[in-house]
């Protein structure tokens, strides 16, 4: 095999991991909080930029990466409660809440944008992290940089351990009860008002982190929200709402998907193929691929 | 369930943050309505209608527009106004959408009885603006909008400061002939009209030229990896790579392709704004970049480089083409209003077919072709460092002129 094609096809291997983990982390997020609080944040995608942004500025500030991270999940955290506290909670025992929600997400939305525009978009059009580690490590011919397999790493360790969290931990094992049938969790003493508030945390959380994780290996603007959130209603529709591993498979399977198919077909049909793949999805198992 | 939300307690200190917000805007523009009071000439003001991007994607550009407007017309107003009136621009958001941009211009129209219309950065929205202007006759000079349709045969009110897009690729391929002949060339580029023309015109030369294209990559807008097709170029071993990727994705491009070891050397940026080559960073020294307006050019007018220290002062950044164009716009009003001895709308469509004068920044003349196109120039300048988001230094390597009718515009870009 030529160095050329070695070159594409390990391209096309990282692509597919890194876009695949970051898709798989947000939709995480996503659907833990849309399993447990049944809540469709339609603003993840908002939740997500303003992550990426607050940490830039705080590098703008000069913080390194790292500190800005840290800096911004603790205040993501804060955050994540004032909301919880004024609009997510007061919704818990409201009939049909998901619309109830939704239009409040939405809402939401829209604050959240006209603050972007009216704060960071006056001043750039483009925003990147400096990386977390300098250097390359040359996979074949392929030149990987160090600060995107960090990004990588950061992202499947996080996996890992939400994933083995749930699992196990009593914590966890109360948000899975909570997911399959909250009045059953209930009456075996699980107080589902604090799930409630903890899988919102949780979530909103590993929203954040995707977001900033996102600004490290790549270049965004203020567009991204919205591409990044219909990337993750999708994975989660396909891979199950509330189901950590169907995020997990799916968003990776994306992230494979766009790589192979830009490079078969064309980048363009690469942004609609996973699309294609959802739709499909609702058609033929409308409750998700690895829904219970 | 909302009513909740608005009564409770809990929202109360957001509710002061946000009454404190609009109070303090409300006491910012009765501050900034009494300053431009304070210093207005007599008479009425001559009204023209500024409708801008200054929300939604192409927030960035409509401010930066704005930043560059306000200098200029803040001078001219100083210095005594048009036809002994103060000029005066009624800035409009259009919201980076054709159809907002649209009732915007009916409403500075018909409201606001504007002279004339103007203010638009971005090729859609200035398509949208174009339509009204020509329908209602209202002269319509566009400061930063590349798409060669705005100038199409048959215009009669439009009037476009910025070169063609279809014309930048015309030139840069002339360019590399001349650096490189029979370079082999590939391109990436975002799904974008604008980015679309600038291929169109490149293409068109580039057979012309001698160039051999070895690939040629579309992505769509709202691509965040090109890693692959990075590799791709990379393996396909060009002379020169063109990159033009939408917002963020220019510098996704700039980096994926550095990061596999294209040289900067190789990478020519049709077009360029600051916050752009910041993004690049230092590790792009030595790259190639299109411009019309830069703080590193040759034959900066005295008037330019105060232009640009002012601008640095405020902004904490150089100016870059799209704030010297809505610089120079107040500018060419008022040389069109002398022109034409009064503020009617048709004595100032006249004045514009007329109307010979240079960028007050640069002295690059200034002149309208029957379809409302400018003579053609482009600047291509080389990096040679990048000082973190403050500044860079930038040199003027070749620069190039051409009437637009020397390729077949209209028909390359429908």
């Amino acid at each position: 095999m030529s160095d050329a094609t070695l070159l594409v096809l390990a391209s096309t291997l990282s692509t597919g991991l890194i876009l695949g983990a970051i898709f798989a982390l947000v939709a995480a997020g996503v659907t833990i909080v849309y399993g447990c609080v049944w809540l469709p944040n339609a603003s993840n995608g908002q939740f997500f930029l303003l992550a990426a942004l607050a940490a830039w500025s705080l590098v703008g500030v000069g913080w390194s990466s790292a500190a800005a991270i840290i800096g911004v999940l603790v205040l993501g955290i804060a955050l994540s409660l004032l909301i919880e506290w004024v609009l997510v909670r007061r919704l818990y025992d409201v009939p049909d809440r998901n619309v109830a929600y939704f239009v409040v997400t939405l809402g939401l939305t829209q604050i959240m944008s006209g603050i972007f525009a009216m704060s960071w978009g006056l001043w750039s059009d483009q925003f990147t992290l400096p990386p977390l580690v300098d250097g390359i490590t040359m996979i074949g011919p392929f030149p990987m940089t160090n600060n995107r397999i960090t990004v990588l790493a950061i992202a499947l360790v996080v996996l890992a351990v939400l994933f083995g969290a749930l699992r196990y931990h009593p914590y966890g094992r109360a948000l899975r009860a909570v997911f399959q049938n909250r009045e059953a969790a209930a009456l075996r003493g699980v107080n589902v008002r604090a799930i409630y508030r903890l899988s919102f945390l949780l979530g909103s959380s590993i929203i954040f982190l995707g977001g900033m994780l996102f600004a490290l290996a790549y270049s965004f603007d203020l567009t991204v929200a919205w591409t990044m959130s219909v990337t993750a209603f999708a994975i989660m529709i396909v891979g199950g709402p509330g189901s950590v591993l169907g995020a997990l498979v799916v968003g990776m399977v994306f992230g494979f998907t766009q790589a192979v198919v830009s490079i078969f077909a064309s980048p363009t049909a690469a942004t609609f193929s996973y699309l294609i793949a959802m739709l499909a999805m609702l058609l033929f198992r409308p409750s998700g691929l690895f829904t219970r | 369930m909302q009513h909740d939300i608005e009564t409770n307690p809990a929202a109360a200190p957001w509710a002061s943050v946000l009454h404190a917000g609009t109070a303090a805007v409300a006491l910012g523009l009765c501050a900034g309505l009494f300053a431009s009071g304070a210093q207005a000439q007599a008479g009425t003001p001559i009204k023209i209608g500024f409708n801008t991007e200054l929300t939604g994607p192409w927030t960035f550009f409509g401010n930066s527009c704005v930043a560059g407007l306000k200098m200029a017309s803040e001078e001219i107003n100083k210095a005594g106004g048009v036809l002994g009136r103060p000029l005066e621009f009624v800035i409009v958001d259009n919201q980076t959408s054709p159809t907002q941009a649209v009732a915007a211009s009916r409403n500075l129209d018909v409201n606001d009885k504007v002279v004339a219309l103007s203010g638009p950065t971005n090729s859609d929205t200035a398509l949208a603006i174009y339509g009204y202007a020509e329908q209602q006759k209202l002269p319509y000079l566009v400061p930063v909008a590349a798409f060669p349709q705005l100038t199409k045969p048959g215009t009669r009110y439009t009037f476009r400061i910025e070169p063609d897009a279809a014309g930048w690729g015309y030139s840069l391929a002339r360019f590399i002939e001349e650096r490189k002949p029979g370079a082999r060339i590939a391109m990436m580029y975002s799904d974008a009209a604008l980015m679309r023309a600038v291929v169109a015109g490149f293409k068109y030369q580039a057979p012309r030229s001698k160039l051999n294209i070895v690939a040629d990559i579309l992505f769509p807008q709202g691509s965040s990896d090109a890693t692959v097709q990075a590799a791709q170029v990379r393996a396909a071993n060009p002379d020169y790579v063109i990159l033009m990727g939408a917002g963020a994705f220019d510098n996704v491009l700039n980096n994926q392709l550095l990061d596999l070891g294209v040289k900067p050397e190789q990478m020519i940026h049709p077009f360029a704004m600051t916050t752009m080559i910041f993004g690049w960073g230092q590790r792009s020294a030595g790259s190639i970049y299109g411009t019309f307006f830069d703080h590193g050019l040759d034959g900066l007018t005295r008037e330019g480089k105060d232009f640009i220290a002012r601008f640095d002062a405020a902004n904490n950044r150089p100016p870059s083409y799209v704030e010297n164009y809505c610089y120079n716009t107040p500018y060419i009003f008022r040389e069109a209003l002398q022109l034409a001895g009064s503020a009617d709308r048709e004595k100032l469509r006249d004045a514009f077919t007329r109307l010979k004068t240079r960028e007050i920044t640069s002295g690059i003349p200034i002149v309208f072709d029957k379809n409302g196109a400018r003579k053609e120039y482009i600047y291509f300048m080389q990096i040679v460092s990048v000082d973190g988001k403050r500044t860079y230094k930038s040199k003027q390597i070749h620069y190039a002129e051409w009437d637009a009718d020397d390729i077949p515009v209209y028909e390359l870009v429908k």
